[in-house]
């Protein structure tokens, strides 16, 4: 088996009520009979390999929480084939559910008044794992975290950290062949963040888990995932490894500018005026190129330039002659702006693709 | 039949482990106990004071009117001990929280039912065993083999038709947004069980028997023990009719949770 | 304004509530179906007297008051105990805190909406449904607006004591067990379950001594002793309910004054 999830032109499509505004809207819904059908996956395809970690982005409401749940068999396509582990998900959810681990958010999947070891113990009966293999199973979670202060903790007692934790190897712990992890670092500081995503790859390299994770944080893919698929709007926009991603936005550098000695102190208007007469500066000398204009958060004017077009150097040069620049600062593009990027501007990624 | 020990094995466990995590909470378990045993202390007290205004309610007296709501308590116990979960459904519902039950290789059904054991039915139990053996000893009833060993199949049977009434309530929060009112209604039909359907006209006494059998529940039964000779000819099925309604409340759960997706998110 | 504040609030909990689409009509089909089974219990029960009158209660009195007890039951409860004990154990509570209306108000007018339209949608069909079926027993008169008035001084006083009860949430995690203690002193002793006019002799005394009969007991009566009762004698009885609406309200307010010390002692 070369995959252990095919997705071929799936469709999910929802039916949902026409709600009308205000206290006469809520009062005609109460006879409406006005539907209309929500496409939330369009024509999505993919093909993931066994031990592959890949990123599933895209902004809120984009079709990555449906897909996930088609994949795991909770959810039925409109249309289109669903292959995981050799099986198709909804019909089998059951056999299907005891060769997946899933974490969903913040939503803890542990019994909330049991002690963390009662519930592993449950698991490993639940699942019918062996003695020896759930006995090995804990020692590599014990050499990989400090989870052993935890085991006699009830989960209604941890912290959000802590928590995750616990259910990232909860979903481990019955050595799945794949691991859909939705959000895992949601809301957690920044060590934590650290540990949950060495956790991950470590797990990931031991078992050869292949593990699905949606994320918001682009810290997650940088430390995770070799490969993205982008969707929005539930249909595709990009399916390729970051490397590829980068490198052809990485023409693309920022060019980071202080026009006043203290922009910090500026008021918001006065750094929006002072980002309009840089925008008026390039703009008249390369009206017929492509440029992002923002603010950075000290104050700094940052210009997004695509250096197949033109090299920084001459906008830097053009803007010094025309205004005095206080200091100057380079940034290659980060995957932040990789991605903000494609969900901004999804035809440049057909090209891309 | 090993699916059903692995079931069984996986049950217990859970349970005990829920029981231990409740008795932590001492001051929780006193208070709600109280709370059940009041409950079931105003009821009593409601039939008292009715009984002494009127003396008899369509031919049955006080005592055996206790032993329908004595027997009705005791019949209610499976259910506040083993399925009260269902109570919390439609906020799990609500929420997308129920979504987490999704995922595990086992039955939806039985992984969210294991989930609660709820020890204050406990109380209730025991108030209604007390009942029972009150009304006895003033009916006059014989002890016999046959009379304990009819009681305990009733019990079950009664059981099992109040476990699935509420299960199919429960079930649905699955297409309705705030099905709260659905349970507290359902919940007050069972509590009518402990009259004799015989005061009700002809057209509710045939409701109350097939399509909402709340007849099942205590009258039925109860009749067994306490006028043998009047027993309707229903009542002999009454375990497997039990069994059969609860199966169709499971089967109507499960529908509703497959067309279950998680609200939001 | 405050005003304003207040009415989007109501606003809001009567667009909740219609949010419900079905289950409106259950509530409705629900009252009804326990219209039916009341109503033939009771005739049962009358049968066995021949029909007389029992301590000032005939047949038609017992049903206009069980069955109007129950709707006014619907449009009564607000479940608010479990509200405040949940949004205590959640820590919701702080945000509560936070607003700038004081929390025993928020909860009040919060509720209120959902309490009008239950009125509507179940309240007034289920009275309607009871005047055809008792042939016109309930006295249409002056009386009526003495029940609203009641009715609106009951769901006060009703809301003063589920909020006292719901503080004491704040030092228990047993809102569950405290919840049904209230509802089971509640309408047993504010003559829900039973009417109070057959409780016997001393358990009656002790009932009109404590405040719980004037949620039910004194609205239901202005229904079913609507022609007897004189001017003055519906005056004191409002009158006891406004006094004990206040006090409630008094001691419910300085309770959690005193109690949400517990709050920022320990943070939610």
């Amino acid at each position: 088996m070369e995959y252990v999830i095919e997705l071929k032109n799936v469709d999910k499509e929802f039916k949902v009520l026409n709600r009308h505004e205000g206290l006469k809207g809520s009062f005609q819904d109460l006879f409406s009979r006005d539907y209309k059908i929500i496409k939330a996956v369009n024509n999505v395809s993919m093909n993931i390999k066994p031990g592959e970690i890949v990123g599933y982005l895209g902004p809120n409401g984009a079709g990555k929480s449906t897909t996930i749940k088609m994949m795991t068999g909770v959810l039925q396509p409109t249309r289109g084939e669903i292959v995981v582990n050799g099986k198709i998900p909804y019909k089998n959810r059951t056999a299907n559910a005891q060769n997946i681990g899933v974490v969903f958010g913040q939503r803890s999947q542990l019994w909330w008044s049991l002690p963390l070891i009662e519930s592993f113990k449950l698991l490993k009966d639940i699942y019918g794992i062996s003695d020896k293999d759930y006995k090995d199973m804990l020692t590599l979670y014990e050499s990989l975290v400090d989870i052993k202060e935890l085991y006699s903790k009830p989960v209604r007692q941890m912290s959000l950290g802590q928590r995750t934790l616990s259910d990232i190897l909860a979903a481990f712990l019955h050595n799945p062949p794949i691991v859909f992890l939705d959000e895992p670092t949601i809301g957690l500081d920044v060590s934590m963040k650290a540990k949950i995503r060495n956790l991950i790859k470590a797990l990931n390299k031991e078992k050869n888990t292949t593990v699905i994770l949606t994320t918001h944080d682009m810290g997650d893919v940088d430390a995770l995932c070799e490969r993205i698929v982008i969707i929005d709007k539930g249909t595709m926009l990009y399916d390729n490894d970051i490397e590829h991603l980068r490198s052809f936005f990485g023409a693309y550098r920022t060019l980071l500018i202080k026009t006043k000695k203290r922009p910090e102190e500026l008021s918001e208007e006065e750094r929006k005026s002072e980002l309009e007469s840089v925008e008026t500066i390039v703009k008249e000398d390369f009206a017929d190129k492509d440029f992002t204009f923002s603010l950075s958060d000290e104050g700094w004017c940052s210009v997004l330039i695509d250096e197949s077009q033109v090299r920084l150097m001459k906008v830097l040069n053009h803007i010094q002659e025309k205004m005095k620049v206080y200091d100057v600062r380079l940034e290659e593009i980060s995957t932040e702006s990789v991605i903000r990027k494609i969900y901004e501007d999804a035809e440049n990624l057909k090209k891309a693709n | 039949m090993k699916r059903l020990g692995f079931y069984i094995s996986i049950y217990r466990k859970i349970i005990i482990q829920d029981i231990k995590s409740k008795m932590s909470y001492r001051s929780d378990f006193i208070i709600s106990m109280i709370g059940m045993i009041l409950t079931d202390i105003s009821e009593l007290l409601a039939f008292y004071i009715m009984f002494l205004n009127f003396p008899s309610v369509c031919g049955w007296t006080y005592h055996e009117m206790l032993f329908l709501y004595g027997f009705s308590l005791v019949a209610l116990t499976p259910l506040q001990c083993l399925f009260d979960n269902n109570w919390h459904l439609r906020h799990y519902v609500y929420d997308g929280e129920f979504i987490k039950y999704c995922f595990r290789p086992i039955n939806i059904f039985f992984y969210y039912i294991s989930e609660d054991f709820d020890t204050k039915g406990l109380g209730q139990f025991f108030v209604g065993m007390g009942t029972i053996v009150y009304a006895w000893y003033k009916l006059d009833l014989p002890v016999t083999f046959i009379n304990i060993a009819a009681l305990i199949v009733a019990i079950f049977a009664a059981s099992l038709f109040m476990v699935a009434i509420m299960n199919i309530a429960a079930a649905s929060c699955f297409f309705l947004t705030n099905s709260g009112y659905i349970m507290v209604t359902m919940n007050k039909f069972r509590d009518y069980a402990k009259y004799p359907v015989t005061i009700f006209p002809i057209f509710f006494r045939i409701i109350f028997t097939f399509i909402i059998p709340i007849a099942f529940i205590a009258y039925f039964p109860s009749l067994v023990i306490l006028r043998p000779q009047e027993i309707p000819f229903l009542t002999w099925f009454s375990p497997v009719y039990g069994l059969i309604f609860f199966y169709i409340s499971y089967r109507i759960w499960m529908w509703g949770a497959s067309k279950y997706s998680g609200t939001g998110s | 304004m405050r005003i304003k504040a207040y009415g989007a609030l109501v606003r809001a909990s009567v667009m909740d509530f219609m949010q419900f689409r079905l289950a409106a009509f259950v509530m409705l089909l629900g009252n009804i179906i326990y219209l039916i089974v009341i109503y033939n219990l009771w005739r049962a029960i009358y049968a066995s007297v021949d029909n007389a009158t029992i301590n000032g209660m005939s047949f038609n009195d017992t049903m206009i008051y069980l069955v109007l007890a129950s709707a006014q039951f619907t449009f009564m409860e607000a479940y608010l105990v479990w509200e405040m004990g949940r949004s205590i154990q959640s820590g919701k509570i702080v945000l509560n805190l936070l607003k700038p209306i004081s929390y025993d108000k928020y909860l009040l007018f919060g509720i209120e909406g959902g309490n009008l339209c239950a009125f509507v949608v179940t309240f007034i069909p289920t009275f309607i449904i009871v005047q055809i079926i008792t042939k016109g027993a309930i006295h249409m008169g002056v009386n009526l607006l003495f029940y609203l008035a009641a009715a609106l001084f009951g769901m006060i006083i009703n809301f003063a004591i589920d909020f006292f009860v719901g503080t004491i949430c704040l030092y228990t995690e047993s809102t569950w067990g405290i919840n049904i203690m209230k509802e089971v002193v509640v309408l047993f002793l504010s003559g829900a379950t039973v009417p109070l006019a057959f409780f016997p002799g001393t358990l009656k005394k002790i009932a009109m001594f404590l405040p719980f009969h004037a949620i039910y007991n004194t609205p239901l009566t202005f229904l079913t002793k609507g022609e007897e009762l004189g001017l003055g004698e519906s005056f004191i009885m409002l009158g006891e309910q406004i006094l004990w609406a206040v006090v409630l309200l008094i001691i419910g307010k300085i309770f959690w004054k005193l109690s949400e010390r517990v709050i920022t002692v320990n943070g939610g």
